[in-house]
């Protein structure tokens, strides 16, 4: 199958089904690429991550490796990781600290602003060559919110604010755990790969009872003798709820069935608890003086802890983790995890976060490596083409309209799934009818 | 332990007869280990660790403040239990089938702190995992610390530092 500009990959999809070919073609993915990936706001790297000037930091949108680095003046930028003589990546490491960018093919040297300000032996070049035409190639478009810094490849995408939406609220509330409003990518990063397609890692709510269940065992120990009934969180009695944001976003929101005390873990297990130390009640304090009385402090926690948000099409923030999703194939994907240290917190908060954090998340985690397991079974039957159609239906029928064009459902309910697809049909629509 | 010089300074040292034997004894734990976490025999493997169990497999450097930095695994002995019990039980989807586990410990080296009595154990270590058509190697540098008990050694530390440990990883979740 050619794929062109014209391509209609619309009979893939209907209502509460999508056909299998989505996960599984290289057709499909390579459409993918050039229509979502090249063309809508991607999500790159956090300002924590270049905190100096002349830090810089290597990404991926698609296929394509990118610089984003902090000039001299403290300002951020995004190139392109290519040499403009004759194409090689500049950029060998996944960060670093550079007054310059020099190509070690030829010597070529770009400043942090991507100014070519050197080219050895320039005798032999013309009084047509200018070297002012030649700097790094910027992003086209490069923007940030709240530290969190995006670019896209299409001079056409909306504003940042007006892709992000509905989301800006739960970015909001992630950095709000910390009484400053900040947090650091200071804690290193996991990285992992999976043979399946990028869509699986999505918002689902029905799966924990099943995919989880050693995390539920493990949780039953932990809260005996506590108002624990296993399993209620996750299935059709729970309050907790799946949410459709609009523009491919989606969340799930797991604060209901949570109790914030000190001494006491996250029922979500992902998140940190607040130990009862001086360190933890002094957190404590101070999230009540930011906020003006306990219950709030206590409602501000919960629902920054309990956040589980896609920004599509790559980031999720859950947790404590910043989440971002890097396609390689039809059926393979990388997924890399930043835990998520929160600014102006005693130290032992933030290690309360990454022992949490490694509970569940990593390669080696209790809860995670389930999860990309499922989805490596996941490809493989989905090879099975015969009856192509997934079932997406769950919760069709009485999903409810939130604010503003929202569609919440019951955490079980497949209501992000939909929304994924929603947006997945809609950016995948052939050139000039999107 | 007879034939322990005691040295003033508070550095390790080094006693060539008794340590021969030592290094025998330790090479020998460490062998028996390896065993028992290849044979995925969890309930005996988690008998050679002392309470103050320490585990860790660092995450993208070799060395750094665990407190600070994320792991790819920092258990103490609660979360060694843990990782033990789940690993034991239904429902473990990543080890199920469970991979099947060989791997070789060399390059022993091995010396003691004679303030804490506390011995240290360089090795190097080659694993092979195979788990649904796929064979992995890992090569890491392991350190372990350990204590003298009645009948052997109990394990105070293990530090497995994967060649590849800022590299994306896949299935990590039997006993490295």
């Amino acid at each position: 199958m050619t794929i062109d500009s014209t391509t209609d990959f619309s009979p893939l999809v209907r209502e509460g089904g999508v056909h299998s070919a989505v996960y599984t073609d290289d057709t499909v993915f390579a459409a993918e690429l050039e229509r979502i990936f090249y063309r809508d706001w991607v999500y790159l790297a956090h300002e924590s991550e270049i905190p100096e000037p002349g830090d810089y930091c290597t990404k991926w949108i698609g296929n394509q490796k990118v610089i984003v680095v902090r000039d001299s003046d403290g300002e951020v930028h995004g190139f392109f990781n290519r040499c403009r003589h004759r194409g090689t990546a500049l950029c060998n490491l996944e960060s670093g600290n550079a007054k310059f960018f020099q190509c070690p093919y030829h010597g070529w040297s770009y400043n942090t602003r991507g100014k070519l300000v050197g080219v050895p032996y320039p005798s032999r070049y013309g009084a047509d060559f200018k070297k002012n035409e030649l700097g790094l190639a910027p992003l086209p478009r490069f923007d940030a919110y709240r530290g969190f810094i995006f670019a896209s490849l299409s001079g056409e995408a909306p504003e940042l604010l007006a892709h992000l939406g509905r989301t800006t609220e739960y970015i909001d509330l992630f950095l709000s755990g910390s009484p400053t409003e900040q947090i650091e990518l200071s804690a290193g990063v996991s990285k992992s790969l999976f043979r399946g397609n990028w869509k699986f890692v999505g918002m689902d709510g029905y799966h924990v009872n099943f995919v989880h269940k050693t995390v539920l065992d493990l949780e039953e120990q932990r809260f005996r003798g506590d108002d624990y009934v296993r399993g209620m969180r996750n299935s059709d009695k729970s309050p907790n709820e799946s949410w459709d944001l609009g523009g491919g976003h989606s969340r799930l929101n797991l604060s209901l069935t949570d109790r914030v005390e000190i001494g006491r873990v996250s029922t979500t297990a992902v998140a940190g608890e607040i130990p009862d130390t001086d360190g933890g009640r002094s957190y404590f304090q101070a999230m009540i003086d930011r906020w003006g009385t306990r219950e709030k402090a206590q409602e501000v926690i919960n629902l920054s802890r309990d956040v589980h948000l896609h920004i599509w099409p790559n980031l999720q923030l859950i947790g404590s983790q910043v989440r971002v999703i890097r396609p390689l194939s039809a059926g393979m994907t990388e997924v890399i995890g930043y835990p998520a240290m929160l600014a102006g917190v005693p130290p032992e908060i933030n290690e309360k976060r990454l022992r949490a954090y490694e509970w569940f998340n990593g390669v080696a985690g209790f809860g995670g490596p389930d999860d990309t397991e499922i989805f490596e079974r996941n490809q493989i039957g989905l090879e099975c083409d015969n009856e192509p159609w997934l079932v997406l239906t769950r919760g069709m029928s009485d999903a409810q309209s939130g604010v503003g064009g929202t569609v919440v459902g019951n955490v079980t309910d497949e209501v992000p799934q939909r929304a994924q697809l929603r947006r997945w049909l809609e950016d995948m629509q052939p050139a000039g009818t999107r | 332990m007879a034939g322990l010089v005691i040295a003033l300074s508070g550095r390790r040292v080094s006693i060539s007869n008794d340590q021969r034997s030592l290094r025998e004894r330790v090479s020998e734990f460490i062998a028996h280990e390896a065993d028992l976490a290849d044979a995925r025999a969890y309930d005996e493997w988690l008998k050679l660790w002392s309470p103050d169990a320490e585990y860790w497999v660092p995450c993208n450097l070799d060395d750094y403040d665990p407190r600070q930095h994320v792991s790819i695994i920092y258990d103490d002995y609660q979360r060694l239990k843990e990782r033990c019990f789940r690993l034991s039980s239904e429902g473990a989807h990543a080890q199920e089938p469970p991979s099947r586990l060989c791997r070789v410990m060399g390059h022993v080296d091995v010396a003691v702190d004679e303030g804490s009595r506390q011995i240290t154990a360089k090795t190097k270590m080659v694993l092979v995992e195979v788990r649904s058509g796929a064979k992995n190697i890992y090569g890491a540098r392991c350190e372990y610390r350990l204590e003298e008990t009645k009948d052997a050694f109990a394990m105070l530390s293990k530090k497995v530092i994967l060649v590849e440990n800022d590299e994306p990883l896949g299935n990590l979740t039997f006993i490295l």
